[in-house]
């Protein structure tokens, strides 16, 4: 793991470097603190006059902007003195394995390419290029099986999903084909 | 007996043909998601959603019955043969069940599971026939204050007790929260923090939230830190129980049962209080040979969580079904399955639609003994799901993830918030974030807003009117203490050692 190890979990706060600013949560919690501030500032124009009492569409609002400042804030302190979270368990993941940024970047441009072009080239062919390279970055093997599974899961679920069940999805370049 | 009445014709509806092929496809998808590694109960609900979109809403929710149930089964199967389970609820299974299947008793363990789940559905959902009208004539008298007391509580509650940290707890609420604020009010037609995308306008799709968080987060969680190298999967052949595992097997069902409904129906108690306690209760009660198994794969460790998960998952309708108050994440997108078809669960509902809900609360019976007559037989098949290589998987979960969320309105701008939803889902599960507080809020927050300004304008501005209820002041009070209860401890604790 990239960040300073500590043992334990969330509220442990050893003997270990107890104060620092240099760790990768904070981001997070920050997030969490500029979120209660956007609902304060980002409901600022709403003006429709509720009722006389002040319940207006920003009564809520606030209410749930200042507790996140609130918590964002203990957020930001637990983190700085040292706080940490457990990360999820999960079948697949291995917790103490060093992140894999580049991996995660590749799904992440492989996705969004894929939500940009699925009007344009339908579903069939966005899904499938989406199966391959996504089963590609995750290490599959043999590139021609991922090849083949991709494009017959990609029809089946077109097929299965929009003459079996009525769902729409984008016919695409095949629009005239299928 | 009314309710018997009602229940009898909610199985007139279920045990119709067509109701129970849609019962038979929902309850074999269901396992068969819920087998899949990385993949949940509340994953499960969420990716198979858009199949029900074409579905009449009857029929369509003695599917969800069996998607429930069917990804509890599934969950357990995982967790037996496969020692890396992904939910906190089947991580005690894991605990002995694979243990046992590792030392050639993995036959013994997924038949105790399974009917372990069996009996524990079928009774638990027997208790739910029994409260939920008892609850329905209480909560028949609930004010605004006093449904806006139950928020706050089920909002404290699932935060403080889902995590180690209340207050990381409290930030992933208090994320559900905000997103359930952007949007149109619906009282007064202005719009929220949509900052001028149109898109925004009808608010996010509890859809997206959900798959986002769980299952994009989920593969960019597992892609950030890939487990190299062939997973390691126990054979099994067709499960089954010896004479003496029936023996010591029966006595944990019952206590787990007992056990996981009522922590089911509580707010904030879910699955993974109850399976925890079956588990000690379990290891205390041991004695002999048993008390020498226990940490080797003892099968009352199986038998008795087993139950105690299937319990509870029956123990969450109660509220849901009752009051509209979802207790975990899966419930709560079970409720936005409801506000879909623009159902509001609560007393209401069982007045307006009770064929619908009693002919779900009957395909919870069916569905239950279809599992069971489904998942002894078809164990070995099951487990070879469990094969299924990693890159195809998650390649797949985020295929079916894009399917499910374009489905809802063909918008290339979802996907891209579908995105970012992933990104923080990651963000949450890196740091140790609980995602269901973040459901939680996004499906509760609106409906507890309405009900704060309905109280407020009741009360024509005075804040006491909050508290005047007895029932509103004494849920707000424990939501108080749910909040506050980790802290007094540790501060108890500091003054013991200090």
């Amino acid at each position: 793991m990239s960040l300073p190890e500590e043992p334990g979990g969330a509220t442990d706060r050893g003997a270990d470097p107890a104060y620092s600013w240099r760790r990768p949560e904070l981001v997070l919690a920050l997030v969490v603190l500029a979120l209660g501030a956007f609902v304060i500032v980002g409901t600022a124009d709403v003006t429709a006059a509720g009722s006389t009492f002040g319940l207006g569409p920003r009564f809520f609002p606030i209410i749930v902007g200042s507790a996140l400042l609130l918590i964002g804030l203990f957020y930001v302190l637990d983190v700085v003195r040292g706080g940490r979270g457990d990360p999820e368990q999960a079948e697949d993941a291995d917790t103490d394995a060093p992140a894999d940024w580049r991996t995660v970047v590749l799904v992440s441009v492989i996705f969004l390419a894929f939500a940009g072009l699925l009007d344009l080239l339908g579903w069939i062919i966005a899904g499938a290029l989406l199966f391959f390279g996504l089963s590609v970055t995750l290490g599959a093997e043999h590139r021609l099986r991922a090849g083949v599974v991709a494009v017959v899961l990609s029809t089946l679920t077109y097929l299965a999903f929009v003459k079996g069940l009525g769902v729409t999805l984008p016919a695409g370049l095949l629009s005239g084909v299928i | 007996m009314d309710s018997f009445q009602l229940l009898m014709e909610g199985f007139a509806t279920a045990l119709t043909p067509i109701n129970l092929i849609y019962a038979l496809i929902g309850v074999t998808l269901g396992t068969l998601v819920g087998v899949l590694p990385g993949i949940g109960p509340a994953m499960t609900v969420a990716l198979l959603l858009p199949i029900t979109f074409s579905v009449p809403p009857a029929s369509a929710f003695i599917m969800f019955a069996g998607i429930y149930y069917g990804g509890m089964y599934g969950g357990s199967t995982t967790s037996i043969l496969l020692n890396t389970p992904g939910e906190s609820s089947s991580m005690i299974t894991a605990l002995e069940g694979n243990k046992m299947a590792k030392r050639g008793r993995a036959a013994q363990a997924l038949a105790t599971a399974a009917i372990g789940s069996f009996v524990a559905g079928t009774i638990a959902t027997g208790l739910l026939v029994v409260a939920a009208p008892l609850v329905v004539d209480f909560a028949i008298s609930f004010g605004p204050e006093d449904y806006f007391a139950l928020a706050i509580l089920a909002f404290t509650a699932v935060s403080s007790v889902l995590s180690r940290s209340v207050v990381r707890g409290l930030a992933s609420l208090g994320v559900g929260l905000v997103i359930g604020l952007i949007g149109i009010d619906q009282q007064t037609g202005q719009a929220r923090l949509t900052m001028g995308v149109p898109q925004l306008l009808d608010g996010i799709d509890v859809v997206i939230v959900a798959v986002g968080l769980f299952a994009l987060g989920e593969v960019l969680y597992v892609a950030s830190r890939l487990r190299h190298g062939e997973p390691e999967v126990v054979p099994v052949g067709r499960p089954f129980l010896g004479r003496s595992d029936w023996s010591r097997s029966w006595r944990p069902w019952l206590r787990g049962t007992a056990l996981g409904f009522p922590f089911g129906a509580l707010p904030g108690g879910g699955a993974e209080i109850p399976t925890f306690l079956s588990y000690t209760v379990e290891k205390k009660l041991a004695r002999g040979v048993t008390r020498e198994e226990f940490g080797k794969g003892a099968i009352e460790g199986v038998a008795g969580p087993e139950a105690a998960n299937n319990a509870s998952a029956a123990g969450t309708l109660v509220p849901l079904l009752t009051l509209g108050l979802p207790t975990s994440a899966t419930a709560a997108i079970l409720l936005a399955a409801f506000q879909q078809y623009g159902l509001q669960p609560g007393p209401q509902l069982f007045d307006h639609n009770p064929a619908l809900v009693w002919g779900m609360i009957a395909s919870l019976f069916i569905g239950n003994t279809m599992l069971l007559v489904l998942n002894l037989p078809l164990a070995p098949l099951w487990a070879r799901v469990l094969h299924i290589p990693r890159p195809y998987l998650y390649s797949g979960i985020v295929l079916f993830a894009a399917l499910g969320v374009y489905a809802l309105n063909s918008s290339w701008v979802d996907m891209v918030i579908l995105y970012v939803l992933g990104v923080l889902g990651f963000a949450m599960r890196r740091f140790g974030l609980p995602i269901a507080p973040a459901v939680i809020g996004l499906i509760l927050g609106p409906m507890a807003e309405v009900q704060l300004r309905r109280a407020l304008a009741i009360g024509a501005g005075d804040v006491t009117v909050l508290v005047r209820s007895p029932m509103a002041a004494v849920l707000l009070a424990v939501a108080l203490l749910a909040l506050f209860a980790p802290l007094i401890r540790k501060l108890a604790a500091r003054r013991i050692t200090g």
